[in-house]
């Protein structure tokens, strides 16, 4: 009685499980994977960008969040095989070590109507920008009285164990100390005069997390009351009740590009391209610069509004003024100074 | 006799129920904490909570990437249980019946998962399914939680056939019965809730795992313990909170179920 | 007779399967490990050398990691045990009602997956959360501790992840003495404290032992636990290695950094099992 039972429990479960080993394909429907960054970028892509993809072709998307850097290592281990994802989310830097390395394919206009009519400078050859990322500084209004003005606030003895940055895994704390760089007269060529700066900020270090979202969370829960932050990430905090205000830095703003690719040897190209593509339309991109995404667009046709406009740009024009890096020269050094600043930051 | 007070004993006793109930406490607060914060109304996570409210159980019910991640946990935790069952019953009874000591050796190489790394275990299993040009899967993640999880499975049916009399077993042999019949018949119901108890730890292992899921699992074949982490950490999004508290309370359910007809706490020892 | 004969001479055959799925799935994947290990360039194009194993100890960083996380293990298994044993006494002193309830409350970490224990944690130890809400109320410190993302969190988290490891084995071998003989040494005159150090601990010590072993492991390797409340700033060795093999995909060193990581731990491990056989030679004779 026990023994049968049991056995053909046992059985039926085996023969359940042997079913769902089957290759996906021959039971699933369309579908593409898609990697994007994780937090905000994880959320608007998911409200806004899957169910229009998924309207326009019928197929569903799987969107992976993970680090640029990641998503390069990820790539580089499946090099020659197949690619765990179609579409890759990366920002300058990264972008241009796929290009180098083959990762990634020419992005062929063709296949794609809308990228007619992005600005040309966002018409890059090997994938098109979809947005520029901003960054400035990011507090708590209650426990943080006085909005700062720039970097050097973060070093205020006042904010001792208060400040949150990230590591340099992350394009937010790279340019960040990119910036100091920059700031403390340094060029892409040697990072020292960030380093020795970042030294002094170190009493100061509530917490270094590993990426944007992580960071988000900081700020949610209390554990950073000021830190460096992406424009979009923290306006969609503070329209989430979460206490926490952008500010720009004087000094200039950092920006770059962030652009999506067509991995080479992709699963599903022709979903790939009308996934891209769907991120390049204007609806798309409208709809991802109203609060609470505030996603700065490229394509020409969508006028800057909202908190785009009043905080970052009016027009084209003003994202020109911003502070950009020489990324080639960036990602020769960036292995090593990834070491550095993980040594240094320790406790 | 004259009853004195003994400062000795009442110190002793003292310090160690300090002791202990400090421990209990600290045991429990967790579990406590998180099944009342999933019931939470607000948007951040601040022990006590404000307000109570459903909201981030409803939430789950349209968290489809965090179902789907449950979902292959359940299925690989399944497929582990099998077959740990399976391999691990078998290779029990040669242990235990052996004459041979080479035989009997196996029994360490078969617990050594549990005092390696899992987490170096899970890479080297990465690295081999790598270079031989398999990718991740539920099967080569099935396969890794196999390794870790059949220790569980071993040591409790060890310890339940070493309880079998074996003369029960001489009886049906002696009697005519072949061995496929006594193992069913005398061998299996005797040790069926040894090899529950230790089912029952395999499929919570499986389905907890991080190390090894962390190198054997992609894109496509995310774990829910995995998938909870990466909100936990990246988003603070308070349905962590609420889909750990459906974990709690199903496996305190499992638990008290396991308890009663298998009576598994026997076996964790 | 003759059928029992038969029977033991096959039994071996019994243990193929697994023999043969450890061998595939376990020994070769760990074998694998080592020569990789012996991969002199990050781009294992054949070259063999010991650069990895050189690269590691070169670096006085590496060092402190593994340093770091071998005592991270002592002081949480130290822990584990001035708390835990006292719980497993108390297990064997209550009635059997209680003592079912007790132990499960031990059992349910175990499992509990280690996230959700640790996401308790999170917000239990933040800088609002419950602990400095209560230091802060009595008064103990003006500002609020630094316990997330510190060591002492780290090992205060560990402490209770793991306790149930240190707790079960001590509520076994506990139960296993008998209790005539503290009955005879306090009848002797001798207090509840020298029989416990007399006469409990030392019969206790083979528990203590194998709880130490499992233990002291576990909070090794507690990837999650480690990362989630040690955060970036505090790297331990399986955070480097998962950060080696996944985000730089340099597989030599990271097998290098596994191999070095697993030899540690079998070594102390190795240091625990001599121990108990000496005390069990010293004991029995």
């Amino acid at each position: 009685m026990f023994d049968l039972t049991r056995r053909h429990l046992l059985a039926a479960t085996a023969a359940a499980a042997g079913a769902s080993l089957l290759p996906r394909g021959a039971f699933a429907a369309d579908e593409l994977v898609a990697a994007t960054f994780g937090g905000t970028w994880a959320n608007v892509q998911k409200q806004v960008l899957a169910p229009y993809f998924t309207k326009k072709t019928g197929a569903s998307v799987v969107q992976s969040p993970m680090l640029a850097t990641e998503q390069i290592a990820k790539l580089t281990a499946a090099k020659g095989g197949q690619p765990p994802f179609d579409v890759a989310m990366l920002d300058e830097g990264p972008n241009l070590a796929a290009i180098d390395a083959g990762l990634v394919e020419k992005y062929d206009p063709a296949k794609s109507p809308n990228f007619a009519s992005l600005s040309p400078h966002f018409q890059t050859e090997y994938g098109p920008a979809i947005t520029m990322q901003a960054i400035g500084i990011a507090y708590n209004p209650k426990t943080v009285k006085t909005p700062p003005t720039s970097w050097a606030d973060l070093w205020k003895p006042e904010y001792k164990g208060r400040v949150g940055i990230t590591s340099l895994a992350s394009t937010l704390g790279l340019a960040f100390l990119l910036d100091i760089n920059r700031l403390e007269g340094g060029t892409e060529a040697s990072m020292e005069p960030a380093f020795k700066k970042l030294k002094t900020l170190l009493p100061n270090l509530a917490a270094v997390s590993a990426n944007f979202g992580a960071h988000g969370a900081l700020f949610q829960q209390g554990e950073v009351d000021i830190g460096v932050q992406n424009f979009n990430f923290a306006e969609e905090l503070k329209a989430k009740g979460v206490p926490i205000e952008f500010v720009r830095v004087s000094t200039g703003t950092p920006a770059w590009k962030t652009t999506m690719h067509i991995v080479k040897g992709a699963l599903k190209p022709e979903l790939a391209y009308a996934y891209i593509d769907s991120q390049l339309s204007a609806d798309v991109q409208s709809a991802m610069q109203k609060s609470p995404w505030n996603v700065i667009p490229t394509n020409s046709k969508v006028a800057y509004e909202g908190l785009v406009a009043s905080k970052i740009a009016k027009s084209p024009a003003d994202l020109d003024k911003m502070v950009f890096f020489d990324w080639k020269k960036v990602n020769q050094g960036r292995a090593e100074w990834t070491q550095q600043f993980n040594r240094e930051i320790r406790v | 006799m004259k009853q004195h007070f003994d400062w000795n004993e009442f110190s002793f006793k003292a310090v160690f129920w300090a002791l202990s109930l400090a421990t209990v406490v600290v045991l429990a607060a967790p579990v406590v904490v998180i099944l009342l914060l999933s019931f939470t109304g607000e948007e951040a996570l601040h022990f006590p909570p404000a307000s109570y409210s459903l909201r981030w159980y409803v939430a789950l019910l349209d968290a489809n990437e965090l179902q789907a991640s449950f979902i292959i946990s359940i299925k690989v935790a399944a497929i582990t249980v099998t077959a740990s069952v399976a391999l691990g019953v078998s290779a029990a009874l040669a242990i235990v019946r052996s004459q041979s000591a080479w035989v009997r050796s196996l029994e360490t190489l078969f617990m050594s998962p549990l005092i390696l790394p899992a987490l170096a275990f899970g890479f080297a299993s990465l690295m081999m399914f790598s270079l031989l040009g398999f990718r991740p899967s539920i099967l080569t993640l099935s396969i890794g939680h196999i390794v870790v999880c059949v220790p569980f499975v071993l040591r409790t049916t060890l310890a339940s056939l070493a309880q079998l009399d074996p003369a029960l077993l001489d009886c049906s042999v002696s009697l005519g019965a072949s061995d496929l019949f006594t193992f069913r018949r005398v061998t299996l119901p005797l040790i069926s809730r040894g090899v529950a108890s230790g089912g029952f730890i395999a499929f919570m292992s499986s389905f907890d795992n991080v190390p090894v899921s962390l190198f054997l699992q992609d894109a496509r074949t995310q774990v829910l313990p995995i998938y909870l982490w990466d909100i936990i950490q990246n988003q603070l999004d308070n349905r962590a909170a609420s889909a750990c508290g459906v974990i709690i309370i199903g496996t305190i359910v499992m638990m008290v179920l396991m308890e009663r007809f298998a009576g598994f706490s026997r076996f964790m020892k | 007779m003759a059928g029992a004969a038969i029977r033991q001479g096959r039994e071996w055959r019994l243990a193929l399967p697994l023999t043969a799925f450890f061998l595939a799935f376990f020994v070769a994947p760990l074998c694998l490990l080592i020569s990789i290990s012996f991969q002199a360039e990050s781009s294992m194009n054949g070259v063999l050398g010991l650069n990895q194993y050189a690269a590691f100890i070169g670096d006085r960083l590496n060092l402190e990691v593994l340093s770091d996380t071998l005592l991270l293990g002592v002081k949480a298994t130290v822990l584990c045990l001035v708390f835990g044993y006292p719980l497993a006494w108390l297990i064997t002193r209550v009635s059997a009602r209680l003592q079912s309830l007790l132990i499960f409350l031990v059992i349910l970490p175990i499992v509990t997956s280690v996230v959700v224990r640790t996401f308790a944690w999170i917000v239990i130890l933040g800088r609002r959360g419950i602990v400095n809400d209560v230091i802060m109320a009595l008064g103990l410190s003006s500002t609020p501790l630094r316990l997330l993302f510190s060591e002492t969190g780290v090992i205060i988290v560990l402490t209770q992840v793991q306790m149930p490891l240190m707790v079960l084995p001590l509520v076994t071998v506990l139960q296993r003495i008998d209790p005539n003989l503290a009955s005879a040494s306090q009848a002797l005159g001798a207090g509840a404290w020298r029989t416990f150090f007399k006469i409990t601990l030392p019969l206790s010590m083979p528990g203590i032992i194998a709880g130490t072993i499992l233990t002291y492991t576990a909070c090794v390797t507690a990837f999650v636990t480690q990362s989630l409340i040690g955060g970036s700033r505090l790297l331990y060795m399986p955070m480097l290695i998962f950060q080696q093999a996944m985000d730089l995909q340099n597989w030599p060193f990271a097998a290098a950094v596994s191999v070095l990581f697993m030899i540690s731990v079998l070594v102390i491990v190795g240091l625990l099992v001599a121990l108990s056989r000496s005390r069990a030679a010293k004991l029995y004779g």
